[in-house]
């Protein structure tokens, strides 16, 4: 069932496959799911793996289930105002709850949300606390802060399908959602259409049935829209609002983890001072730290506004790991050295600069761009020599990898490292690279 | 699982439906529940709150970074092994020597290899019925651990080392099991596909103020809001720093010793900000903004 839910999520870039459908499976089984809202919170579990998912996530299931297209910058209210699903959901609703002098748009739609989130553990807490509920006074509502808020809004319709077997269930919810596909009839049917209220007669039903808000309506409400549930666009250039993403992509530098080794000479030379009883002595692997070098372009006005974002990325990652960072400078080329400090006074030789450990990441940032005469054969051949020393260098470049070849100085320095743009997506690439340079040398 | 009604929290903690959902269903389907948040958002506290509310042994592995499946599962101590074996061969010597006195093992025996299996908490949880076993922080732990954790807790048996004994458990039998990740670092993403994932979004005042009610039930009203107010202010300064949950109950904590009043004089003229604030920079920020 559902054999065309991965495909439909996968085109909002979640990752759905055959296991997501297993695992679904496996919750009907184990009778998890009875309700849309079920569906909800098991699919948001299985499938979503990062906050940055719930927002498409949220939206997929929208459209998969309700047919609700929720456009982009579009909040859910507005989503369902307009979609067919709540239309005719609005039309099933019998005329004491139309007329229903107090509602307004607004109401029908946090009626319709409740009904759609609805899930077996609300179900079950209203029928556990029947009793209760028909000796409370609604109009009491301050009683309880736990159920304080949504107290006005209650579902008179319940779709309550527990009473039905498994596979009968599995196929009106397959029937359903083909439905929905086809005929573009809308969403009702899922929720109240079909649902045989346990309180159909007598009075609760009258009165409607106090939903104490599981929130699912709500939270995806807040959801969509908020930039915080969405995906950074990681092609964009690095600026303060994907900075984390960067991040997470430099934190791809690999790095060898501690190991517990035999050690050798201990275990021997203890041995023989005991008389020929070896206990084996353990040391702790030295572990390579993460060392970094930074070499930025400062120079001239095109390259400001990225010297600073660039400074914060990598001091940020300096206070998350430990490790050694040195930051250097020049100016377009480097010609026999590089300077020290932001204001290119402290000049540095090119000899001094590789006598470092060749273990550095060095990360080079500039827009390679300048006067062919000025990256003379000397600048080369400092380069080079840099390329020599460093297996892990690479250069990142702000300018938008489609100028690149414009530039006859960007294809010459391109030709000596791997060159990738100054966007969470390139940093991320680069690190793929140096993670492989890393390995050659080894 | 036999455990398997719902839990929505318990005196002092307070279970977002969310959150009980999710944990519930991992239970359910005989999976881990992984969830991720901001610092101080109560992850670490739901195993332990569950644990004890529902009266089940809790078996804890803090991830490091140099974190091992060995160190979660069982290690086979091969020192003392050696050391016992070493130990056999002097008494021996002794023996023909017609010494009396023996050294001891300690009561191992080199011929039961179960002596010397040193288990971690995985094994200890899997071999105990219904317990919970927390992971906490695994984003701290080396790149590999995470795949390796996630073979060893697919199979829902263990096999100790050297020894060969095999600890097994059904899905029914199995612990909760709870990881928690401050999202320092990216999951495999292999390793996720075999967790529930739930993501503990920062909590809207309202829920706070229940939150806050769970810990300090008799607390003032003005004080409770003004403190609220402030603190959600503090959190959209875009600080370095977000202050979070925990925080604020230590802060509030610190303000509770007083009078109301005195309470809210303090709360109002931002006394105690450290425990709220971490960074200096932060701290600067804001002075100059509340201009005190």
């Amino acid at each position: 069932m559902f054999e065309s839910l991965p495909h439909h999520f996968k085109k909002y870039e979640l990752a759905a496959d055959v296991r997501t459908l297993i695992l679904l499976r496996k919750s009907f089984e184990k009778g998890l799911i009875n309700t849309l809202g079920d569906i909800y919170i098991v699919l948001k579990g299985i499938i979503v793996k990062s906050p940055k998912e719930i927002g498409p996530f949220a939206t997929a299931f929208y459209d998969y289930f309700l047919n609700i297209k929720i456009n982009k910058n579009e909040n859910l209210d507005n989503a369902i105002a307009r979609s067919d699903a709540f239309k005719e959901w609005l039309d099933n609703l019998n005329d004491e709850e139309r007329w229903d002098d107090k509602n307004d748009m607004r109401d029908f739609i946090n009626k319709f949300l409740d009904e759609v989130h609805l899930t077996t553990f609300d179900i079950e807490r209203v029928i556990q606390g029947e009793d209760i509920l028909k000796n409370d006074d609604p109009n009491m509502k301050d009683d309880n802060p736990q159920t304080e808020f949504d107290s006005n809004r209650r579902i008179t319709k319940m779709a309550d399908y527990s009473n039905l077997s498994l596979e009968e269930l599995r196929r009106r919810m397959e029937q359903v959602a083909k439905q929905q596909k086809s005929r573009h009839e809308g969403g009702s049917h899922w929720i109240g259409a079909y649902g045989n209220s346990p309180y159909g007669h007598g009075g609760a039903a009258k009165g409607g049935i106090r939903v104490g808000g599981a929130g699912g309506g709500k939270m995806a409400r807040a959801v969509i829209g908020d930039p915080n549930f969405y995906p950074v666009d990681k092609k964009q250039l690095l600026k303060d609002d994907n900075m984390d993403a960067a991040l997470a992509s430099l934190k791809g530098i690999e790095e060898e983890t501690a190991e517990v080794v035999l050690d050798i000479e201990k275990t021997i030379q203890q041995g023989l001072k005991e008389g020929g009883i070896f206990l084996p002595y353990e040391k702790e692997k030295l572990h390579q730290k993460l060392k970094v070098l930074l070499l930025i372009d400062n120079g001239g006005y095109s390259m400001y506004p990225y010297v600073q974002s660039v400074q914060k990325l990598f001091s940020k990652m300096k206070t998350r790991f430990a490790h050694d960072l040195k930051v250097h400078y020049f100016h377009n080329t480097i010609y026999g050295g590089i300077y020290e400090d932001a204001a290119r006074r402290k000049f540095m030789t090119i000899k001094k600069l590789i006598q470092l450990d060749k273990n550095y990441c060095v990360f080079i940032l500039g827009d390679a761009a300048m006067a062919p005469y000025e990256l003379d054969q000397h600048s080369q051949d400092d380069w080079k020599q840099l390329k020599k020393k460093f297996k892990k260098i690479v250069w990142l470049n702000p300018v938008r990898p489609k100028m690149w070849n414009y530039t006859l100085t960007t294809q010459w320095l391109g030709q000596i490292f791997s060159m990738y743009p100054l966007t969470p997506q390139g940093i991320e690439e680069a690190v793929l690279k140096m993670n492989q340079q890393g390995k050659i040398i080894q | 699982m036999a455990h398997t009604e719902m839990w929505l929290g318990s005196e002092k903690y307070l279970c977002d439906m969310e959150l009980a959902h999710a944990f519930h269903m991992a239970r359910v389907l005989g999976m881990p529940l992984l969830i991720e948040g901001e610092p101080g958002t109560g992850k670490t506290e739901l195993p332990l709150q569950y644990a004890k509310d529902s009266n089940l042994e809790l078996f804890v592995y803090p991830v490091g970074s140099k974190s091992t499946v060995e160190q979660f599962v069982a290690k086979f101590d091969h020192v003392k092994y050696l050391r016992d074996s070493q130990i056999e061969v002097l008494n021996a010597q002794r023996e023909e020597k017609g010494l009396e006195k023996k050294l001891s093992t300690g009561g191992r025996s080199t011929e039961n290899l179960d002596d010397y299996v040193l288990m971690g908490p995985a094994a200890k949880a899997y071999s105990n019925d219904h317990s919970v076993l927390l992971i906490d922080e695994i984003d701290k732990a080396p790149r590999e651990f995470p795949n390796d954790l996630l073979y060893a807790l697919s199979h829902r048996k263990f096999v100790m080392p050297e020894s060969g004994k095999v600890i097994e458990t059904s899905e029914e039998k199995m612990p909760a099991i709870v990881i928690t990740s401050n999202r320092e670092q990216e999951l495999p993403t292999a390793f996720k596909g075999r967790c529930i994932y739930h993501y503990i979004a920062f909590p809207p005042p309202e829920t706070m103020r229940e939150i806050i009610f769970k810990h300090f039930p008799k607390i003032n009203d003005q004080l409770l809001e003004k403190s609220i107010t402030i603190f959600y202010q503090l959190r959209h300064l875009g600080l370095e720093r977000a202050p979070s949950t925990r925080e604020l109950l230590n802060w509030l904590k610190y303000v509770n010793y007083f009078k109301p009043k005195d309470a809210i004089q303090k709360v109002e003229k931002l006394e105690g900000i450290g425990a709220l604030i971490k960074t200096q920079m932060d701290l600067e920020r804001i002075k100059r903004k509340f201009n005190k």
